[in-house]
């Protein structure tokens, strides 16, 4: 099919042409957008911790006229107080086993610092310390969680020590998470050497490797959401959270006896709505924001879309009304129905092919202000040409059904008055 | 060339059935030129638009280069159409949004011709309805006349082996429909067959031959009165 004719043709509608090409080219633009946004919050919506996730609830809780954590009596006690807690916990018929924890992946509430294999740095000195979150725990944890020991070994109960929650104190042995560890000792031999916290002299022997686990914050990129340091302390205070990890299948009637269980070891505590919680809930509100842009992104496309198509329907029926006679006339001079269908297909294709090459420049543009503005990866050039093929493909399925009511004209319209 | 035997159109409505051709019966050789009158209503653009296989028909034969059309497909009747029929329309029907070229184009590249050739009968055809240096002219940059000359260049432009002429002079006046009439009448004496369809008796009374519609058949001329002081105003006038 020749082209100049057509172009030629195009010309003489330019109001109509351009203002479809623009709108398929603004559609290009925020589609290719946000379906990459879409696509990073998926994927990040997905990414799984480490945990075992189907299996585990947290509990958190706090005392009431609890003793001080800032004496050793009262962090004493208030260890006492927690030890007695897990057993009770670890003694319920549907647990599989309970460790205190401070926080947890995608809870929100971090505890970071950051690790150097070099003493006494300035911690915030990024080119020689590694960020990362250090969950507060005992020898239980790797169970109760499910986390997988790559390299060393698990704590064990002499390693576990206690301080009170304002306390200042060195961290002997610790475990942490394989990007951690290859970030520290790329040469991938981190167990048995020493690290340093937070910028302090007092040494710490990493004594084993897990495969993965998520650190609290949501919003931290991949570069640090694997960065997590698992430290043999109980942390005494007034408040106090535990990981369970229920048997298979026993999820709800271990959490549902929780509550009562620890009331019955102590009645001076409040446990409300939200302190049992599975881990289910907590990804779901954790990634809640996430899946919100991922919908709203999504009604934008297909509105955005919906109204693109539906305007190239209203301009081609348009053309195919205005070009009625001259549509038999073509008929009679020879063309088959399929010309026709193919010239409103190819006229469709040259003007969404316009409207995609400025779509580009604008999806690129809009990435650009997105980057600078809020932190965005740069659009991959896959999604580009996703998107111009997906505008080419509706503005074919746009154009499918006024094309064809366009070949269905007869010749014979061409012998009748204007 | 063409050849119509006790051929019938009728539309149909719920209610009512309409012969538009009713018997018709009419046989063209190659090479001659046809002019086919009658009044409004008498079914002479139904027989255009059937013999240009615009339109299907109901009953009766239709051959066309000995070829039978009725059993013929949609594609095929394009075929034809490009092929062996060039039209000339009253309304001139040309495409407004093509220049004059591309106009005369339009069979041409319908049939899937190279662009060389295309070009080279696309000249040809304009110079000879003398309008080759406007060929860059859209059709609104011309006059009625010189828009009817360019859709006799398309119309010749593919070599067809029948011209069907409605009304060709019908939007035109006097001088330029002689200007067109003039070159019907060139073009048949080149050897192509045309039928034209006219209300003019004037104009029919030019070509070699006359069919005369009433009533969707065709009547014997001879006994009309009125053909025969047509032929004589148009001798008159030709001196």
């Amino acid at each position: 099919m020749k082209l100049h004719p057509m172009i030629a043709a195009l010309r003489k509608h330019k109001a109509g042409v351009v203002l479809i090409a623009l709108q398929i080219a603004l559609t290009l633009a925020i589609v290719c957008n946000a379906i990459f946004i879409i696509g990073q919050r998926v994927e990040r919506v997905g990414r799984p911790t480490g945990l075992d996730e189907g299996n585990l609830f947290v509990v958190s809780q706090q005392w009431v006229g609890a003793p001080s954590a800032d004496t050793p009596d009262g962090v004493a006690k208030l260890d006492a107080m927690l030890k007695e807690d897990l057993a009770t916990l670890r003694s319920l018929p549907g647990v599989a086993s309970a460790a205190p924890i401070n926080s947890l992946s995608l809870l929100n509430s971090t505890w970071a610092g950051a690790l150097s294999t070099k003493p006494g740095t300035n911690f915030t000195d990024r080119g020689s310390n590694v960020r990362t979150a250090y969950y507060f725990t005992d020898e239980q944890v790797l169970p109760t969680l499910g986390l997988r020991l790559v390299a060393g070994r698990n704590f064990n109960a002499a390693d576990v020590q206690n301080h009170g929650f304002r306390e200042q104190f060195t961290y002997p042995v610790v475990i942490v998470t394989q990007a951690l560890a290859d970030k520290l000792y790329p040469k991938g031999d981190a167990v048995g050497k020493t690290i340093y916290v937070d910028g302090s002299s007092s040494p710490s022997t990493i004594v084993g490797v897990v495969a993965r686990m998520q650190t609290p914050a949501v919003g931290w990129g991949d570069n640090f959401a694997w960065h997590a340091t698992l430290v043999p302390v109980r942390l005494d205070a007034n408040f106090t959270r535990v990981a369970v990890r229920a048997k298979p299948g026993q999820l709800e009637a271990a959490m549902k006896a929780t509550a009562p269980a620890l009331y019955q070891v102590n009645r001076l505590r409040v446990l409300d709505d939200d302190s049992v919680r599975p881990f289910t809930d907590i990804r779901a509100k954790a990634y809640r924001a996430d899946v919100g842009m991922a919908v709203l992104m999504g009604v934008i496309c297909l509105i955005l879309i919906g109204v693109t198509a539906a305007g190239i329907v209203g301009l081609t029926s348009f053309w195919v009304g205005q070009r009625h006679r001259q549509i038999g006339v073509r008929r009679a001079l020879g063309a088959r129905r399929i010309d026709i269908l193919h010239y409103f297909q190819m006229e469709n294709l040259l003007i969404a092919g316009a409207g995609a090459v400025i779509g580009i420049v604008m999806a690129v543009g809009l990435n650009m202000w997105l980057m600078s503005r809020y932190e965005m990866d740069r659009l991959p050039v896959f999604y580009a040409l996703i998107g111009v093929v997906a505008v080419l493909a509706l503005g074919q399925c746009a154009v499918f059904v006024p094309a064809r009511r366009a070949s269905n004209v007869p010749p014979v319209v061409a012998t009748r008055a204007a | 060339m063409l050849k119509m035997t006790h051929l019938s159109k009728v539309y149909r409505t719920e209610v009512v059935e309409t012969y538009a051709l009713r018997d018709f019966n009419i046989n063209v050789k190659e090479g001659e030129f046809v002019a086919v009158t009658g009044p409004s209503g008498s079914g002479k653009t139904t027989f255009l638009t059937i013999a240009g296989l615009l339109e299907t028909f109901t009953g009766g034969e239709y051959h066309l280069d000995g070829v039978e059309v009725s059993k013929l497909d949609d594609n095929a009747r394009s075929k034809i159409r490009n092929e062996k029929i060039g039209f000339i329309f009253q309304a001139f029907n040309l495409i407004p949004d093509l220049n004059v070229f591309d106009n005369v184009e339009v069979p041409l590249r319908y049939r899937g011709m190279k662009s060389a050739e295309r070009k080279q009968r696309i000249m040809e055809a304009l110079e000879r309805v003398g309008l080759a240096s406007r060929a860059k002219h859209y059709p609104a940059e011309l006059s009625g006349g010189q828009q009817q000359r360019v859709a006799i260049a398309r119309a010749l432009a593919g070599s067809p082996r029948l011209l069907l002429a409605d009304e060709p002079t019908g939007n035109l006046d006097t001088q330029m429909a002689r200007g067109v009439m003039e070159l019907l009448e060139e073009i048949h004496r080149e050897g192509a067959t045309i039928v034209m369809v006219t209300h003019d008796p004037e104009l029919a009374a030019r070509a070699q031959r006359n069919v005369h519609i009433i009533d969707g058949q065709v009547v014997d001329l001879s006994e009309d009165p009125r053909f025969h002081a047509a032929h004589a105003a148009a001798d008159q006038a030709h001196g």
